[in-house]
């Protein structure tokens, strides 16, 4: 319905911009925002891109208080899951913020 | 700093001194902390040009983090420690002079910046030389042990220093109010595996890369004080050697800057007390999962619209990865 390029596209070509044209250009004080844009454009283009359905939603803030209470810990019927389940939560989440840190 | 003062701060400086003729010829605001502002300060008296640093609170202060006039004292006791700081010279109380508490200590060289000095193989006289001054560095601190009516700011040691930071970080997360299972899921494994308490000794709390000024003799200045506290001074190790602060250079597990084993020498020799690797590898979950809640409610800060900042906003991201990391260092406790 909306018209092309969409947000990933326009963002990735921005990004290209700001890095390959813009930043050189910069006075070496500028550096480090010019970097941060450059950061938070590849995440939102990212998120956006991101397929959140891949990991079923759960109640977090009950999750938090069975975790914290020891209803989940090792030896528990629910502990192997629920780790599964944490990691898909986690590879997820720093797939958007930071892929790197996922090797 | 305008003219006014300037003013002040030149008459307060004179007295404190005993020069009436000192004069301040630069005072140049540095790049710095979000808590506190420090200011360079090229100032000529009757022993000659002086390089000092003024350091002082920002507008936005952390409740968490200690007033200038603690971390003063802090300065102070690391000092007579033998501990590399800068040297701490003068503490104004009165918040009339330029506006708030400032303290002076002397301006030292190096660098301190983080993604530059883990670069830098040649620092410090090469990695392995570097990491050794650096275990130096924490076990001179951790000779500072209570009671000391000095420090009396920093309150009663706590019985076990481990549990407490657990139950500190569960309140944060409490009150910040956004449920993080994964964090749950590191604290609840770091309190099964907790290891017993040990005497405390004084903690600096955030003895990482990034705050160590070096240069290419080795450490010229241990900074930022503001978060010390009495603990296990396993704690320092561990935070030090933590993945999340080795700026990427992840095979130098000491900060990104040397080599674990190294840095366990310098402590061992000079401490004349054995490293208990488990014990750091145990404090190096807790960083991680410190490091994760400090970035979560920093960027709350953002979000609630307290202080909307890019910075902010992005340091919010680092919590996926820090959790990622947290679920393998969880494994088997």
């Amino acid at each position: 319905m909306l018209e092309k390029p969409d947000g990933p596209d326009l963002l990735a070509t921005a990004r290209e911009v700001l890095l390959k044209e813009l930043l050189p250009a910069l006075p070496p004080d500028k550096v480090f925002a010019a970097r941060m844009v450059a950061n938070a454009m590849a995440i939102a283009a990212r998120e956006a891109q991101a397929d959140t359905a891949a990991v079923p939603a759960r109640d977090l803030a009950q999750l938090s208080r069975e975790i914290r209470a020891g209803r989940h810990d090792p030896g528990t019927p629910t502990h192997d899951a629920m780790r599964t389940w944490l990691r898909d939560y986690a590879r997820l989440r720093a797939g958007v913020s930071a892929p790197k840190a996922l090797g | 700093m305008d003219e006014a003062r300037l003013t002040r701060l030149r008459d307060w400086l004179a007295a404190a001194s005993g020069d009436a003729s000192l004069r301040i010829e630069q005072a140049q605001k540095l790049s710095g902390g979000a808590i506190q502002q420090n200011w360079a300060l090229d100032v000529e008296t009757i022993a000659g040009a002086q390089r000092w640093v003024l350091r002082t609170d920002s507008a936005a202060v952390l409740a968490v983090s200690l007033p200038r006039t603690a971390e003063y004292a802090l300065l102070k006791a690391a000092w007579d420690a033998g501990v590399t700081v800068p040297e701490p010279l003068f503490l104004c109380e009165d918040p009339g002079v330029t506006g708030a508490p400032f303290f002076i200590m002397r301006r030292v060289g190096g660098t301190a910046l983080g993604p530059r000095v883990v670069k830098d193989a040649a620092l410090g006289g090469g990695r392995e030389q570097l990491a050794r001054a650096l275990g130096r560095e924490l076990a001179r601190i951790h000779r500072i042990r209570p009671p000391r009516p000095d420090l009396a700011f920093l309150g009663a040691p706590p019985a076990d220093a481990g549990l407490a930071v657990i139950a500190t970080l569960r309140g944060r997360l409490d009150a910040a109010g956004t449920p993080r299972p994964a964090i749950e899921w590191g604290l609840r494994a770091a309190e099964r595996s907790a290891p017993p308490p040990v005497p405390p000794v004084l903690v600096h709390n955030d003895f990482r890369t990034g705050n160590l000024m070096l240069d290419a003799s080795g450490v010229t200045g241990v900074l930022d004080w503001e978060f010390a506290a009495w603990g296990d001074g396993h704690a320092d190790l561990g935070w030090l050697c933590a993945k999340c602060w080795r700026f990427g250079n992840v095979a130098q597990e000491a900060g990104g800057l040397g080599p674990r084993k190294a840095l366990y020498a310098g402590y061992e020799t000079e401490s004349g007390a054995t490293v208990d690797d488990a014990r750091v590898r145990w404090w190096e979950l807790m960083a991680h999962l410190r490091w994760a809640v400090i970035a979560a409610d920093q960027a709350q800060r953002h979000l609630s619209g307290e202080e909307r900042s890019l910075e902010l906003a992005l340091t919010g991201h680092i919590v996926p990865e820090l959790e990622w990391e947290i679920l393998f260092l969880s494994e088997g406790r």
